[in-house]
C-alpha cells in the first residue's frame, strides 16, 4: 500500500483539527488503522481487569491489548503480574480459557510449563534433548512492560518508558475517585464481561461515551416515547463537560437546577454517610448532585453510571467498557458491570437488572448505539469519504460550543469544565492528543521522504 | 413420551419462531406465562477440567414477562432505530425433545436454534446458535412459555446486538 501519510496530509489533518473539523477519511482509514495500533495502542495504558477478578492466589484472567494476548495472574504472594500469553518455546497462545484458577500453565505443544511467576520450571525430556547447561531463567514468559493499577482498575502499557498511570489518568482520578472509591472496599465485578462484536471504529465508541450526551435525545429517544426519559430536548445537556487531558474526559449531568431528582444517583440513604467518609468535600458534593457521570480514558475506555430501572424502580451501577479494534471497521466490545461492594444485596440484584435493561449486549439503549456506529464506518468508505486532500470538503463537525462556551471557573471538580454537556470540547481534545500521537515522528518521516 | 405431544409442542415452538419473523411480538408475548423465566447466561472459554463453560452470574437477558414487555413496547415505538428500517430475521428450530416436568401439565423441552438476520442491504448476514431448555405449560387448554434458558454457542457473539428474542 502506498503511503500517503506524508507531512502535507498530515499538516491538512493538524489545520482541520485546530479549526474544529474532523476529515472523514480517517475513520476508517486502513494506513491510519495501523499506525493507531502502533502509536496509540502500543504506547497508552490498557485496561486489562479489575482486582475483584482475580480473588485469590492462582486466579488468572486471559485479554487482548489489541492483538497481544494477555495472561495475568495473582501469584501465591498475592501479587498482580502480567505476561505475553505466548509460550516461549514456539510462541503458541498459551492459556487460551477466559479465567480460571491454576498453579501452571502448560503449552499443549511440546509440553513447557510455567509457574504463576512465569517462571519456566517444566521442559519435557529437558535434560536429554537441551543438555544440563540451558538456563531455563532465559526462557521464562516474556513480562508485559509495564502493569500499574489505580483504585482496583489494572492497566498495562507495552511501552517501558511510558509515564505512570497516575500521571496518565492525571485529573481523570478525581473522578475515578468518586466512581471506584466512594464505597468502602470499593466496588466488584459481577460475574464476566459481556463480549460482543460491532461494526464500528473504535474512535466513534471512544466519542459516544466520553464526549456526547448531544445524542441522546435523539439516538434513545425510544425512551423518550415511553416515557422513561424526560421529553425536554436539552435533559441531558444539564451539567457539565469536562476536559481532563490525555484525550481523557467525562461529564457531570445534573438536572436543569444544577441539582439531581436522585441524590446520590438513587443509591440507598444508608450510604451516603459512608460516601461523606470517603470522599472529599467537593466530591460528596459533585456526586450528590450528579444523575449521570458518563466519560472515558484515552484511547479506548469508557464508563457510564447512570441512574436506570426497568421495573420502576430507580437503581445506578457502574459500566465499564473496552474497544478492542479487530480492524478499521470492526470493534470487539468487553463490558463489565460494577457494583459498589458495601451496596445491600438486594439492591445490587436490582442494579443488575438495571443494567441488563438498559446497556450491555442486550441493553435497550446500548443497541440503538451500535446501529449509528454501523452507519457511520458504512458511510465513510466511498471516494469522498475517503478524500485526503478534501477535494469534496468531507469533514465531519465538532464545532458545537467552539469559541462560543466558556470554562465554569467555580465548577467543583478537576479539570477544564464548560458548563454544559453539548458541547464537543471533549471530542477536540480527544482528537488533538489522538494528532499528537499519531503524529510523533511521522512528520519528520514524511520530511525525508520527500 | 408419545408422538402426538411431541408434534403439539414442536408446532407450538415452531408457531413461536413465526411470530417472532413476522415481527408479531405482542402476540408473542401471549405465549409466556405470567410468571415467566427467561435468561441467556454467557457461554466462556473454560478448562476442560472445569466443569461448566457457562456463567450464570452475568447473563445476557434476565427478563421478566414485564421486562420483555416493556422490550416489545419499546419495538413499537418510531425510534427503536435497531429495527428501523426493520430487520430481517429467520429463527430455525430443531433437535426438539420432551421430558415430563417437575408439575403436572410441564414439560422439560430442549431444542437447536439457529438465528439469522440481515440488515438493510448488508451482504453479510449475522447469526447466533445454540441451545434452549425451556419449561412448557398447558394453562386453560393452551401453551405458555413457562421458562426458557438460551445457551449461546460462542463466547464473542457475533451480532451486533440482542435486539432479537430468541
Amino acid at each position: 500500500m502506498r503511503n500517503t501519510l506524508d507531512k502535507k496530509t498530515l499538516s491538512v489533518l493538524q489545520q482541520k483539527i485546530s479549526e474544529g473539523l474532523m476529515p472523514q477519511w480517517v475513520v476508517t482509514d486502513p494506513e491510519i488503522h495501523q499506525v493507531e495500533i502502533e502509536k496509540i495502542f502500543g504506547h497508552t495504558w490498557q485496561f486489562l481487569a479489575h482486582e475483584s477478578e482475580l480473588k485469590e492466589a492462582g486466579s488468572y484472567v486471559t485479554r487482548w491489548i489489541v492483538n497481544d494476548p494477555v495472561l495475568l495472574v495473582r501469584t501465591n504472594s498475592g501479587e498482580l503480574k502480567a505476561f505475553l500469553n505466548s509460550c516461549t518455546h514456539r510462541g503458541v497462545h498459551l492459556c487460551t480459557a477466559d479465567f480460571g484458577k491454576k498453579k501452571t500453565f502448560t503449552c499443549p505443544y511440546h509440553g513447557w510449563s510455567f509457574n504463576l511467576e512465569g517462571e519456566l520450571i517444566g521442559i519435557v525430556a529437558g535434560d536429554k534433548v537441551y543438555g544440563e547447561e540451558m538456563d531455563k531463567s532465559e526462557w521464562g514468559l516474556r513480562p508485559i512492560p509495564r502493569l500499574e493499577s489505580y483504585r482496583g482498575m489494572i492497566f498495562a502499557n507495552l511501552d517501558k518508558n511510558a509515564m505512570s498511570l497516575e500521571d496518565y489518568l492525571g485529573d481523570m482520578k478525581f473522578y475515578f475517585d468518586i466512581l471506584l472509591g466512594r464505597s468502602d472496599g470499593g466496588m466488584e465485578v459481577r460475574g464476566v464481561p459481556q463480549r460482543w462484536v460491532a461494526n464500528a471504529n473504535w474512535k466513534a465508541l471512544q466519542e459516544n461515551f466520553s464526549a456526547d450526551p448531544y445524542h441522546v435525545q435523539t439516538n434513545h429517544r425510544s425512551t423518550v416515547e415511553m416515557g422513561i426519559s424526560p421529553s425536554d430536548p436539552l435533559y441531558a445537556s444539564y451539567g457539565h463537560q469536562v476536559i481532563l487531558g490525555h484525550g481523557h474526559g467525562i461529564n457531570v449531568i445534573t438536572g436543569a437546577n444544577g441539582r439531581s431528582k436522585f441524590p446520590f444517583q438513587a443509591t440507598p440513604e444508608s450510604m451516603w454517610p459512608m460516601f461523606e467518609r470517603n470522599l472529599s468535600p467537593e466530591q460528596y458534593d459533585l456526586l450528590s448532585r450528579t444523575t449521570v457521570f458518563v466519560g472515558g480514558v484515552f484511547p479506548n475506555l469508557s464508563f457510564v453510571s447512570p441512574v436506570h430501572g426497568t421495573e420502576g424502580h430507580l437503581h445506578n451501577y457502574l459500566n465499564f467498557r473496552v474497544w478492542r479494534p479487530l480492524g478499521p471497521d470492526k470493534v470487539e466490545i468487553w463490558c463489565w458491570f460494577m457494583i459498589d461492594k458495601a451496596a445491600p444485596e438486594d439492591y445490587k440484584e436490582a442494579a443488575y437488572r438495571g443494567y441488563i435493561g438498559s446497556f450491555g449486549s442486550s441493553g435497550t439503549l446500548e443497541m440503538d448505539d451500535t446501529e449509528t456506529w454501523a452507519r457511520i464506518v458504512q458511510a465513510s468508505k466511498g471516494i469522498m469519504s475517503r478524500d485526503k486532500e478534501l477535494n469534496y470538503n468531507n469533514v465531519s463537525n465538532y464545532l458545537m460550543g467552539f469559541g462560543r462556551v466558556e470554562p465554569d471557573e467555580n465548577f467543583p471538580g478537576r479539570g477544564i469544565a464548560y458548563p454544559t454537556t453539548y458541547l464537543d470540547a471533549i471530542s477536540r481534545s480527544l482528537h488533538e492528543y489522538w494528532f499528537e500521537l499519531i503524529s510523533k515522528d511521522l512528520l519528520d518521516a514524511g520530511e525525508e521522504a520527500k | 413420551m408419545n408422538a402426538e405431544l411431541h408434534y403439539e409442542i414442536s408446532n407450538f415452538l415452531y408457531h413461536e419462531a413465526y411470530l417472532l419473523d413476522h415481527r408479531q411480538y405482542k402476540e408473542w408475548l401471549d405465549l409466556l406465562s405470567e410468571d415467566l423465566v427467561y435468561q441467556m447466561p454467557i457461554r466462556v472459554t473454560s478448562d476442560n477440567k472445569d466443569a461448566s463453560n457457562l456463567v450464570y452470574e452475568m447473563k445476557h437477558f434476565e427478563e421478566t414477562k414485564k421486562s420483555l414487555t416493556t422490550r416489545v413496547n419499546r419495538l413499537y415505538t418510531t425510534s427503536a432505530w435497531v429495527d428501523n428500517p426493520a430487520t430481517r430475521q429467520r429463527h430455525f428450530v430443531s433437535n426438539i425433545s420432551v421430558a415430563p416436568g417437575s408439575r403436572p401439565e410441564e414439560y422439560r423441552v430442549r431444542s437447536y436454534f439457529l438465528f439469522k438476520r440481515s440488515r438493510a442491504s448488508d451482504i453479510e448476514t449475522e447469526q447466533l446458535f445454540g441451545e434452549r431448555e425451556d419449561v412448557l405449560r398447558k394453562e386453560n387448554g393452551e401453551w405458555k412459555i413457562a421458562s426458557r434458558t438460551i445457551y449461546p454457542d460462542q463466547a464473542v457473539l457475533s451480532v451486533m446486538n440482542l435486539g432479537m428474542f430468541l
